[in-house]
């Protein structure tokens, strides 16, 4: 390569992943283009409005993607196929991607969510397996991922947390009235809470000010700009580098090759619905578990005929997602304060592992504010879903109502997968992604491990009326914690990537988003991901540059 | 008079003034009219939004703008939903004039609950209930009933802050009001 010539980069969506990776390679002087699907977010398009959200979609999304546009096949387990042309992921299409509207909780995994297999040994059924990288391979990226983006927390004095003796940059968020009420509770029953870390300013950070506590937070962007995420920290340094454009509007649907394990560029609908093409010397996927592996499968070449990187039916298998558990209390007092928010504060990782006969387990975290249209199907099982007792329900029990869910490892199966509809096609044109495929019988169980735990805290908090959620059952839709499409390992005929996010097989083309997770531990993933992303920017930029 | 600048300025106010008093006089005892829905098809939607969110010691659906909500929402995002709408507001007076002799609205308070209650459960004699689903058009009104109450008024119901008031929170909403930084 010719001294004069700068070495450049394509990455494929702008979200927790792909923001982080387009910092990393521009300022490491490797031309950038990031590719972004969706828009530049704005606060103001949907100001405080609980039915355009990405928490309710009922009315549409805040962040897109455009479900008319971006249809869905879902493919139950008794063959029949459905069509949707509506949202079904919460996944979020603009720059920043979920990280604009999430909950922003920034969790690490523990060691042993590195190391399922060796941990618990194989499960029939499952997909099980351990990561080609342990948590300590990860630490530094986590530690990157936490200063760089911004994490607010403290976990010394927590036993199980891996960053116990490592703090944040930023001091912890003070408990809502609910999570001190139930910190007390959880500490008379020797259980060890703690402040939820979160990827919000506490106080002013990197240039931006601090949370002012709005009731509503997730699903919405922050009209203050406190909450952190890669739209408003990597990407901008990215852009201020002078390396990376952002092509925003344009949509990725291809890669091409060039027969001999070189990926040469992409093609993609501008702004304008127009197909262009684009070389590049490395290119990045970071479209999301789901539309990375829709990417790789509709990219069949001669050398390829079932896809990039699928020659060994791996893509798009071990899809996983998060089934969200706990349960929910009646108090006879006012346990929450809606005068500020957004109301996580409190967290327990004393049921993630080393649980007899669970396998994985979850975190229990209080849970954020429901909107007043969401609290309308929080009720007792059995309860009237309508009429003059729902509705005085609803006013004097919305205050009263306490919620302490996580989300469960799930364990992974072979047949929970993302393939190509090739009958059904978006906008553009271009086959969309079915989900096939249920969970493992251990998740029901594992689910119902959780809900138990959550309830035992609430038993002991004194709660008039206590009723579980399960999960764990039914079609497996990854939702916006979708993984392991694109599994990384050390051997190619049973994963997609290397430890570093490379595709087996190809020179030069890499994944960087949810795909990678072997397993999708007991924890929001969010802060894993991020981390992926520093691990496989920071090994590209050192490789190629 | 003379016309002079004096005399035209009053004249613009006078103006001015009924022609902002003419649209309230002329829609003074008329009711709404919808995009999506006869008046006769609007009171009966209306009685049954009230029945799901009833008047009590706040305003109910009716009087929140419900109905309107649902219209408005069929006209800009969902015109797939309007034939299921017009439908199900049939069947139930075709089942109503077959069993009672009379229209869903002029049905009693209690009449009225405990047919909504066999439709929910989809018990409804099914000869009314060809062309829709009596469960599928339950649930959908229902939930755009609560969607209309619950959600922000901006989209058509929730009139005042009706529910954000009952629920007692503080509307309406300003960001950055909320307190931080106190014990």
């Amino acid at each position: 390569m010719g001294k004069n010539k700068y070495i450049t980069a394509i990455v494929v969506g702008a979200g927790a992943g792909g923001g982080i990776v387009a910092k990393e390679l521009a300022t490491s002087n490797i031309k950038v283009t990031l590719f972004e699907r969706g828009d530049w977010p704005s606060y103001d398009k949907h100001f405080n409005d609980e039915l355009i959200s990405q928490r309710v979609q009922d009315l549409g999304t805040s962040f897109g993607p455009d479900g008319k546009k971006n249809p869905r096949v879902l493919i139950s387990p008794d063959g029949k196929r459905n069509t949707v042309y509506r949202a079904v992921n919460h996944i979020a299409a603009c720059v920043g991607s979920g990280t604009v509207s999430y909950g922003a909780m920034a969790w690490r995994f523990m060691p042993e969510d590195f190391k399922m297999k060796s941990t618990y040994g194989a499960v029939e059924g499952s997909t099980l397996d351990d990561w080609p990288i342990s948590y300590e391979d990860l630490a530094p990226s986590y530690d990157k991922a936490e200063r760089e983006i911004g994490v607010a927390g403290d976990m010394s004095g927590i036993p199980f947390a891996p960053n116990k003796d490592n703090p944040y940059p930023m001091p912890p968020f003070e408990y809502s009235r609910e999570g001190e009420f139930l910190k007390n509770v959880c500490q008379n029953m020797e259980l060890h809470p703690f402040p939820v870390p979160m990827l919000r300013n506490s106080v002013p950070y990197n240039g931006r000010g601090a949370c002012i506590r709005n009731r509503y937070c997730v699903g919405t962007a922050c009209p203050v700009n406190a909450k952190n995420g890669t739209q408003n920290t990597v990407i901008p340094v990215a852009m201020q580098t002078g390396n990376c454009e952002v092509k925003t509007n344009c949509f990725v649907y291809k890669i091409h090759t060039d027969g001999k394990g070189k990926a040469t560029g992409v093609a993609y609908f501008d702004e304008n619905n127009k197909s262009k093409t684009l070389e590049a010397d490395i290119i990045v996927l970071s479209a999301s578990a789901h539309e990375t592996a829709r990417l790789l499968l509709n990219s069949k070449s001669v050398e390829f005929p079932n896809g990039i990187g699928n020659n060994n039916d791996w893509v798009g298998r071990n899809h996983q997602g998060h089934s969200y558990t706990g349960a929910v209390a009646l108090f006879d007092f006012d346990i929450l304060d809606l005068t500020t928010g957004p109301n996580t504060t409190l967290g327990i990782m004393d049921y993630n592992h080393h649980n007899k006969g669970i396998i994985g387990g979850g975190l229990l975290a209080n849970e954020f504010f429901l909107g007043p249209y969401a609290f309308t199907d929080q009720r007792p099982p059995g309860s009237p879903t309508w009429g003059k007792e729902h509705k005085k329900y609803q006013r004097e029990n919305y205050q009263r109502t306490g919620l302490l869910v996580g989300p469960i490892q799930e364990i992974p199966i072979f047949d929970a997968r993302v393939t190509i509809a090739e009958d059904v096609k978006d906008f553009w044109g271009v086959p969309v992604a079915a989900f096939s495929g249920g969970h493992h019988p251990l998740d029901k169980i594992n689910c119902q491990f959780l809900s138990s735990k959550a309830e035992e805290i609430f038993i002991k908090a004194g709660a008039v009326k206590i009723w579980r959620r399960g999960g764990g059952e039914g079609q497996q839709g990854g939702g916006q914690h979708q993984g392991g499409t694109c599994r990384m390992g050390n051997n190619p005929a049973t994963s997609v990537t290397d430890s570093f996010g490379r595709i087996h097989d190809m020179e030069n083309l890499y994944v960087a988003d949810g795909s990678l997770m072997v397993t999708n531990g007991g924890f929001n993933p969010v802060l894993t991901i991020m981390a992926l992303a520093f691990r496989v920017g920071g090994h590209i930029a050192s490789k190629w540059m | 008079m003379k016309y002079n600048r004096r005399n035209f300025i009053k004249q613009c106010i006078a103006l001015y003034g009924s022609t902002l008093l003419l649209p309230a006089c002329s829609t003074r005892g008329k009711t709404q009219t919808y995009r999506s829905f006869s008046p006769l098809q609007a009171d009966c939607l209306g009685a049954i939004c009230e029945q799901i969110i009833p008047t009590d010691e706040y305003p109910g659906a009716i009087d929140s703008g419900v109905v309107n909500y649902i219209d408005r929402q069929i006209y800009i995002r969902f015109p797939e939903l309007k034939e299921l709408y017009h439908e199900g507001i049939q069947a139930v007076n075709s089942y109503c004039t077959s069993v009672y002799n009379k229209e869903f609205t002029a049905l009693s308070w209690d009449d009225q609950t405990q047919l909504l209650l066999t439709m929910e459960k989809g018990e409804l004699p099914e000869e009314h209930w060809e062309k829709a689903s009596q469960r599928e058009f339950f649930r959908i009104v229902r939930r755009n009933t609560m969607q209309g109450f619950y959600g922000a008024p901006h989209h058509g119901g929730n009139k005042d802050y009706i529910s954000y008031r009952m629920m007692n929170l503080n509307y309406p909403f300003i960001a950055g009001q909320n307190r931080y930084g106190e014990k």
